[in-house]
């Protein structure tokens, strides 16, 4: 605001309302999980959202750039969600312990964010190169690379060592969001759980 | 979210519904120094205009598509 605010209105003021933003961006979300891109329209999406299209389209330029800017946002509160408490320093054991329960944290607080990144991170509708991951990447990558140079970690094929540390982890969620197990009975991942899990785990990454 | 002033976004409906009617504004819409930035999502039933300028008026876009054939109204958000 300056001085001027107070004598200059414009022929058309549009405020950023942020509320209106969230609304928006929550029910697309919740569209593309629900029925999947060829399910919405922006049409629907307007309708969905109590907003006009017009406005709509002041967010977004179609349906492939308001995936894109989902998914950017779903990603950066994913990494932030996940880098919380986290260092690279940490050892083995505390680092995966830390990713671990962040990861689930992001599960069980933004489940539709979650099943999103899910079903589009392969999606050739995302245009990758304007994701920027880097950041996080980078963290997750010299956590890796401390822990062999600290003779913690064996040296391994990334794909290998994510399977090992986050694999075990994500199956172990996907029976949790089911509430069931193989056994069909009520299944609950508690922190005694993950603990028990990650330990196994750890041994095995071992040197 | 680009940051972009949003009453610099100006939106409109339209009836450029493909590629080769949007070839036919293309050039007159990229070559106005006063546009930052335009696309016209061809999928959607109201064929929406989206352009971008700080110093655009409604009436000069809805001219210059009138100009070159083709129907268009602002939408109102």
């Amino acid at each position: 605001m300056n001085e001027h605010s107070f004598i200059f209105v414009p022929e058309k003021l549009r405020i950023r309302d942020e509320n209106k933003e969230l609304a928006i961006r929550e029910t697309a979300l919740k569209m593309l999980v629900e029925q999947g891109f060829d399910g919405m329209s922006m049409q629907k999406l307007a309708t969905a959202a109590g907003v006009s299209p017009a406005t709509l389209y002041i967010y977004y330029k179609n349906r492939e750039d308001m995936l894109n800017q989902l998914f950017t946002h779903v990603h950066e509160t994913f990494a932030e969600v996940a880098l919380k408490n986290f260092s690279p320093e940490m050892s083995l054991e505390q680092g995966l312990w830390i990713q671990w329960k962040n990861r689930a944290r992001f599960i069980t607080e933004y489940p539709n964010y979650f099943k999103f990144f899910e079903l589009f991170r392969n999606s050739p509708q995302i245009d990758h190169c304007k994701v920027n991951m880097a950041a996080f990447k980078q963290s997750m990558q010299l956590f890796v690379k401390n822990a062999i140079e600290r003779k913690e970690l064996k040296k391994m094929e990334t794909e290998v060592f994510w399977s090992v540390a986050y694999g075990t982890f994500y199956s172990l969620m996907k029976f949790h969001v089911q509430e069931k197990s193989m056994m069909n009975k009520k299944f609950k991942v508690t922190d005694a759980i993950m603990k028990q899990t990650l330990k196994m785990v750890v041994k095995a990454l071992k040197q | 979210m680009n940051q972009i002033e949003l009453s610099h976004i100006h939106i409109f409906k339209t009836n450029i519904n493909n590629d080769v009617e949007k070839q036919k504004i293309s050039t007159l819409l990229n070559n106005n120094p006063l546009i930052e930035d335009w696309s016209v999502d061809c999928e959607d039933v109201d064929c929406v205009l989206r352009v971008v300028g700080s110093k655009l008026l409604v009436s000069d876009i809805i001219k210059i598509i009138n100009q070159a054939g083709f129907f268009c109204v602002e939408l109102e958000g």
